[in-house]
């Protein structure tokens, strides 16, 4: 399927899924290095938003503008739905059980 | 007032913040009945305004309440004459258009608020009020009540069956709107060139509208509000995709540079959009904003946590505010301060903290208390000793 793609499409492709590979490798990252609940549910939304969506924008350019190719962006609404709520539920719940936010000159946890 | 027949113990005032809803009608009657029983002298029917007055629309809100209100006091009036009362007293009134309500906390206030200033004494409610879209509203009302000197009471009227409510023009536009969404979401998804598809879309699509028409769209949809409302947001994807890629790309450095300086801090926005949609829309762009994270939305007030300063600094000029004001209320009430110069703003932690961190306890009662309590003593110990924590320790 990829090899009838003509090459600017192809490159962007390619493009896009670096892109998105960068921000799931620095989300993941932020996940190790980060020192509480709160600040890893900033980076672990990362990898939702700019990871799966370069991602899913690259998979829309390789299918183009079939069925398949709308239904990723149509995925793609979604996900900017869901992600902030999910991560707005994940800290709320540990602000309602009291969990102080970490700041800096903290152990870390 | 002069009452030569009955003398009555006590004759009060009452305050009935109204909407308008199936049961609006039988709780006139009741109240009328109650007047005419002796119990109150004076009734006011007041509308309690979730929007803002200087909002641009608003206009058209304001005649809605004050048709609304109208209506009630001929439907009063009438009810007064077939029972041959005299000396009853009827006032209307629209309150607390000069902000935004958000919780029962904000539209109890405004009702003691009103009550203080006209000695009133009383309130009934209409056991269909719900003033916040479609939340149920009416118990948390009750109980924020309840707390004061105000003598509370739920209108004995009974409610309506489903059907009723159906057939409520109002119902009825949402129906079809949310029918329409969802009717082409489905073909979005399957083949709108086949007849089955269409068949089973409407099949689908009547069941969601059915079951969610009263759930999922929480004011009614109009024209050109509702289409006007959809354009700016389509204005607004991009630029909210282009505030993720920013911060989205200052985060990472962050992240990845190890000399750079992890500071978060816990921060307090007053934010100025309404209730519901407007406000769930401007907490989900923060939080999708890197850097932002909506920890609390407490009525009017969201509790973000902000990675770095550069993060803080930008929610505190608020340009996503003034974005969700653009959608929701169009370009001229965008143009307001932001946050920062409205004063607006509380940092809870670190050097620059201007005010002390509310844990779980600024919700109040005693179940949080306790639950907070359990949640400390299960917490690992090296937590305890952190300087932020005054809060944990004056409560335990």
């Amino acid at each position: 399927m990829i090899e009838t793609l003509e090459p600017v499409r192809i490159g962007l492709v390619v493009l896009f899924v670096l892109i998105g590979l960068f921000f799931t490798f620095v989300s993941m990252t932020g996940v190790i290095r980060l020192p509480d609940v709160y600040s890893r549910a900033h980076t672990a939304s990362q990898a939702d938003t700019l990871g799966a969506g370069f991602a899913l924008a690259a998979v829309a350019l390789v299918i183009g503008w079939e069925g398949a190719g709308f239904k990723s962006v149509i995925l793609l609404f979604f996900i900017f739905v869901t992600n902030p709520t999910a991560a707005h539920a994940i800290a709320r719940a540990a602000f309602e059980e009291g969990i102080v936010p970490w700041t800096e000159g903290d152990e870390r946890r | 007032m002069a009452d030569d027949d009955t003398p009555p113990p006590e004759r009060g005032s009452v305050v009935v913040p109204v909407e308008s809803t199936s049961t609006l009608r039988t709780t006139v009657t009741h109240l009328i009945e109650s007047a005419a029983a002796g119990e109150f002298e004076s009734i006011h029917f007041v509308v309690l305004a979730s929007w803002r007055r200087d909002d641009p629309e608003t206009a058209a809100r304001n005649a809605d309440a004050e048709r609304l209100l109208d209506r009630v006091s001929a439907w009063a009036d009438a009810d007064l004459d077939d029972a041959e009362v005299e000396g009853v007293e009827i006032a209307t009134a629209v309150v607390g258009a000069d902000e935004y309500l958000f919780g029962p906390g904000d539209y109890a206030r405004e009702i003691v608020t009103y009550a203080d200033d006209h000695g009133i004494d009383s309130v009934v409610l209409d056991p269909e009020y719900t003033p916040v879209g479609n939340t149920t509203l009416l118990q948390p009302l009750a109980f924020e009540l309840s707390n004061t000197d105000l003598v509370v009471r739920e209108a004995p009227v009974s409610r309506p069956t489903r059907r009723e409510r159906l057939r409520k023009e109002a119902t009825g536009k949402r129906f079809a709107a949310l029918f329409g969404a969802s009717f082409a979401f489905y073909l979005l998804l399957g083949d709108p060139l086949y007849w089955f598809d269409w068949l089973t879309g409407v099949a689908s699509a009547a069941i969601v509208a059915i079951t969610l028409s009263r759930v999922s769209i929480d004011t009614e949809p109009s024209f050109p509000r509702t289409p006007m409302r959809v354009l700016r947001g389509l204005v607004y994807v991009p630029v909210l995709l282009f505030e993720i890629l920013k911060s989205n790309l200052v985060v990472a450095r962050v992240i990845l540079d190890p000399r750079l300086p992890i500071d978060p801090t816990l921060n307090r926005v007053r934010v100025l959009v309404g209730s519901g949609l407007p406000l769930m829309t401007l907490a989900n762009s923060i939080t999708l904003t890197p850097g932002t994270l909506t920890v609390r939305a407490r009525d009017g007030d969201l509790y973000v946590q902000s990675l770095i300063p550069w993060a803080r600094d930008g929610l505190f000029d608020g340009s996503l505010e003034r974005w969700t004001r653009f959608i929701y209320y169009g370009r001229e009430a965008a143009r307001l301060p932001t946050p920062r110069e409205r004063d607006d703003v509380a940092v809870f932690q670190g050097p620059d903290a201007t005010e002390e961190l509310p844990l779980a306890r600024a919700d109040g009662g005693d179940e949080t208390d306790r639950r907070h309590t359990d949640t400390g003593a299960t917490r690992d110990a090296p937590t305890g000793s952190d300087a932020d924590e005054t809060t944990e320790v004056t409560d335990e």
